[in-house]
């Protein structure tokens, strides 16, 4: 009788705990669904073309330079991270973050804020290196930094881990890794921005490398200070991944991703639901030599699409402007060209004064940042039109 | 910052047990039959202390988490119910707990892994984010695990309160039920145990 009894509750405590997490409040369960938010449309009066472009990091001693990021401050200061050391995947590369007055082209000393060692010192593991990382400015005016490490083998054994700044970039938070996968948490990473959501949450564009390259998506939000992530799949292993969120409204949005397959074409998924479904990627009639790309909707609608106009190699950049919504594309500026040369992984931005800004990198040893308005890209793409 | 030391002492629990047991393992081969609660309790304690000896500045515990800091509680459940076995010389677990426990983990990983690895455009991972139909799955089998009294069911009951208290440093469902050790341990289990049966249902022929 009294064994009975235990068993019971124990069936009850099992079963009842199980099913607590259908009551509790949570975005996906609740059926609130975050949507994109949409940054309102600027006026699109024409405006006086200006262009402008410089080093962030002239003067460094490190020969490797790759992966920037760049995000806006609330004064109008840019800040922009990326990685460097002796070579790419080296135990000595660090993640180092500049910053830029409004309308100055001088950028501040690199520091490093990110090292093999204190990485291993806030996760408490072993880290063998670090990698690519991504800044943004969430709604609180905090700075936060999602990077890369990795603990064995190489990128496809990564994971991702977020850091916070409250002084805008000065110190930084212990980092928190995040666990996103179920095989060892081997294979995450992330290259372009997030976009951000009506709850004051994020979703990041995130990626797969290990037995599969696919996209995913990263869903971060705040609860007491602490961020919940979650992770949903965009693809599964197509072969192209390293994906770029466009939000389009609300419920809207589409990836431009690199492309791995033989076919070296970039590749476009949508999605009508807010991200939680995604139409399977099909080829864009543009070219991808497996390298990474960015692409951004101006505060015009226009869409903007930084990607290496090639299917051999890295040696050029170029902008591509859609004005539907990313079905087809004009070609419209060439930011760096040179043969044998390598201009890679472009990261853009638009600012609050409506200043594009891209920062990339410049034939592996720099990174370079460039400037330019919409009058700049009207003129361009006038003229690509002709 | 509690919950992450709680949770960094938690992670160091799975491989002071695999320790513990490889020490035990060595008393078999010295033809101890039971180490008893004395001998238990010292080889625990050396298990600790080796788990805390630092190398290149991080305790043995701390590699062993940098590679896997999220052992299931099911996996954990069964090396320390092995653990006590060994130590006693009692059993806990029944052959058929035993059946269940390879049966799970093997089912559980070949439902999980393909799928999050990215064979196919879903992602069965993204059920143990919030309440899914691995929930209900789980709460019945839990259930239906006691009321026919195997004891894996009460590992199952511990991974969900483990869940809730957030004892390890993922937050999916999925990690709490099982991990890549588990699950390849369940299947070479399994595969013995059908040999096994393969072999005896061969030998009466043979006569």
């Amino acid at each position: 009788m009294r064994q009975s009894a235990i068993r019971g509750t124990l069936i009850l405590l099992g079963v009842a705990l199980n099913l607590v997490p259908a009551l509790r409040h949570d975005g996906r369960t609740a059926g609130i669904v975050p949507e994109f938010r949409i940054p309102a449309n600027s006026s699109t009066a024409s405006q006086t073309p200006f262009f402008r472009e410089e080093f962030i990091n002239p003067d460094s001693a490190l020969p490797m330079s790759h992966v920037a990021s760049i995000c806006e401050l609330p004064d109008g200061r840019l800040v922009a991270t990326w990685y460097s050391g002796s070579r790419e995947g080296a135990r000595d590369v660090a993640i180092f973050l500049s910053t830029c007055a409004p309308g100055q082209s001088v950028w501040s000393t690199p520091r490093a804020i990110v090292t093999r060692e204190s990485a291993a010192r806030d996760l408490n593991r072993s880290i063998k290196k670090v990698g690519n990382a991504v800044i943004f400015e969430d709604s609180t005016g905090l700075l936060e930094l999602l990077y890369v490490s990795i603990t064995v083998g190489g990128w496809s054994g990564s994971a991702l881990n977020l850091t916070t700044s409250a002084d805008q970039g000065l110190t930084w938070t212990p980092s928190r890794r995040l666990t996103l996968s179920p095989f060892f948490n081997f294979s995450e990473l992330v290259k372009n921005a997030p976009v951000a959501l009506t709850d004051d949450s994020w979703v990041v564009p995130i990626y797969e490398e290990f037995l599969g390259r696919f996209p995913e998506l990263l869903w971060l939000r705040k609860n007491a200070g602490d961020f919940i992530a979650t992770k949903s799949r965009i693809a599964g292993g197509e072969l192209v991944f390293q994906p770029a969120l466009v939000s389009l409204s609300s419920n809207t949005a589409l990836v431009v991703l690199r492309d791995y397959t033989p076919q070296k074409k970039i590749s476009v998924a949508r999605t009508a639901d807010a991200g939680r479904t995604w139409i399977s990627p099909a080829a864009l009639d543009l070219p991808n030599p497996n390298s990474g790309l960015d692409a951004l909707r101006l505060t015009d609608g226009r869409l903007l699409l930084a990607f290496n106009d090639s299917t051999l190699g890295r040696e050029n950049l170029r902008l591509a402007v859609s004005v539907d919504e990313g079905r087809t594309w004009m070609r419209v500026a060439t930011l760096d060209e040179e043969g044998g040369s390598i201009f890679s992984y472009p990261f853009l931005i638009q600012g609050r004064d409506g200043c594009v800004h891209v920062v990339y990198t410049w034939k592996g040893k720099a990174i370079k940042h460039v400037e330019f308005n919409t009058g700049w890209l009207d003129e361009r793409q006038h003229e690509a039109a002709q | 910052m509690i919950h992450s030391i709680i949770v960094e002492i938690f992670a160091a629990v799975c491989p002071w047990l695999a320790l513990a047991l490889c020490f035990q393992f060595g008393a078999v081969l010295c033809r101890v039959k039971a180490i008893g609660t004395r001998r238990l309790l010292l080889l625990g304690l050396i298990a600790l202390g080796m788990l805390a000896v630092p190398i290149q500045g991080i305790p043995i515990a701390r590699w062993v988490a940098s590679i896997n800091s999220n052992f299931s509680i099911p996996f954990t459940g069964l090396l320390a119910v092995t653990v006590w076995e060994q130590a006693f010389a009692k059993k806990i677990f029944s052959a058929r707990d035993w059946h269940t426990t390879w049966i799970f983990g093997a089912v559980g990983g070949l439902v999980l892994y393909p799928l999050a690895l990215g064979f196919g455009k879903f992602d069965t991972y993204e059920w143990g984010w919030s309440f899914s139909p691995l929930f209900a799955g789980i709460a019945a089998l839990t259930g239906l695990l006691i009321w026919k009294q195997n004891r894996f069911g009460i590992l199952l009951l511990l991974a969900i309160v483990a869940y809730h208290l957030r004892l390890l440093e993922s937050m999916n469902y999925w990690e709490y039920l099982l991990d890549p050790v588990y699950c390849l341990i369940s299947i070479l289990a399994l595969g013995y145990l059908l040999a096994r049966r393969c072999c005896r249902r061969r030998q009466p022929n043979q006569r």
